[in-house]
């Protein structure tokens, strides 16, 4: 597998970096709980560019999207759902990450 | 109303209060849009609406920016997480402390600033609705970040920003599922506070 198969582009690393600095902004002023919603929206955006850039269909991190861009919204009427979702995303994403993701080091 | 005799003109004015609550209860935040444009006949009417929104003292401390320029929209959403969708249209609505200081409004004290862009969002909201174009309320943006991406006069402030287009899906109540809102018992009391009952 290639290194460069989830490459960034440069304007999306730009809309991310203007996204996260944005959210850091708002979350000293709105409820705790949306700060894990632009978290979870950040992840989402992310896959979006890693699914757009990739050099082959990613079909469960393209379904792991779109289970996260549904569900995400549960924020908004169904919290204790929402969080049980969050804690569950992590748990998905290290079950399907690469076996040895590599490291700068 | 007709407070129950059925006469004509009872009946006409139940008929336009029930067209307007029939309005006011359907209308739904949207946030999928279309890339078809907003007409600028349908914006003038949501700024009409604006216009004629209550306004605390009769006092104009803000400014509305239409903004249709997809470029200028993409940045705008690059530092506006409440934006989730690509709308075709924004109208943002500023504070000018300039204006403010001119009508002696104390802004650093003062609340009814945000109520009257309350009102003037609200009655754009109702508007877009009855023109079946989607509208979404948005306060989550950074003000730093949109100021300088619009290169807003220094000082102006953008306060709020209302996104619109034509909505990507129907926007049917039936899809929201249960109503989420609380039901007018629990929101009402009646001549004093605790009182849920208009009897007795």
């Amino acid at each position: 597998m290639s290194d460069l198969r989830y490459a960034v582009r440069k304007d999306e690393a730009w809309e991310l970096l203007a996204y996260l600095t944005a959210s850091a902004d708002l979350c000293t002023r709105e409820p705790h709980y949306y700060g894990t919603f632009r978290l979870i929206d950040a992840a989402s955006r992310l896959m979006g560019f890693m699914l757009a850039n990739s050099e082959i269909a990613d079909g469960w991190l393209s379904d792991f999207k779109r289970e996260v861009d549904e569900k995400k919204l549960w924020m908004l009427r169904d919290r204790p759902g929402y969080f049980e979702f969050l804690n569950q995303v992590p748990a998905n994403i290290a079950n399907h990450m690469p076996s040895e993701p590599r490291s700068r080091e | 109303m007709s407070r129950g005799i059925p006469d004509a003109k009872a009946s006409t004015l139940g008929a336009r209060a029930a067209d307007l609550l029939r309005i006011i209860v359907t209308r739904r935040v949207v946030r999928a849009f279309t890339p078809a444009q907003v007409s600028e006949g349908d914006l003038k009417s949501l700024l009409t609406a604006a216009r004629w929104a209550t306004r605390a003292s009769n006092t104009d401390v803000h400014r509305f920016l239409v903004i249709r320029d997809a470029a200028a929209i993409k940045r705008v959403k690059m530092f506006s997480p409440g934006m989730l969708g690509v709308p075709t249209a924004i109208i943002v609505i500023c504070t000018d402390p300039t204006l403010a200081a001119e009508a002696a409004v104390q802004l650093e004290k003062d609340m009814t600033p945000w109520i009257d862009i309350g009102t003037a969002a609200m009655n754009m909201m109702l508007v877009a609705h009855a023109l079946e174009l989607g509208a979404c309320p948005t306060t989550s943006f950074s003000k730093s970040a949109v100021s300088a991406v619009l290169k807003l006069p220094p000082n102006v402030v953008p306060e709020f920003i209302l996104q619109l287009g034509h909505p990507a899906t129907q926007v049917a109540v039936a899809r929201q599922g249960p109503s989420t809102r609380a039901s007018i018992d629990d929101l009402v009391f009646w001549e004093s506070y605790g009182k849920k009952s208009r009897i007795g």
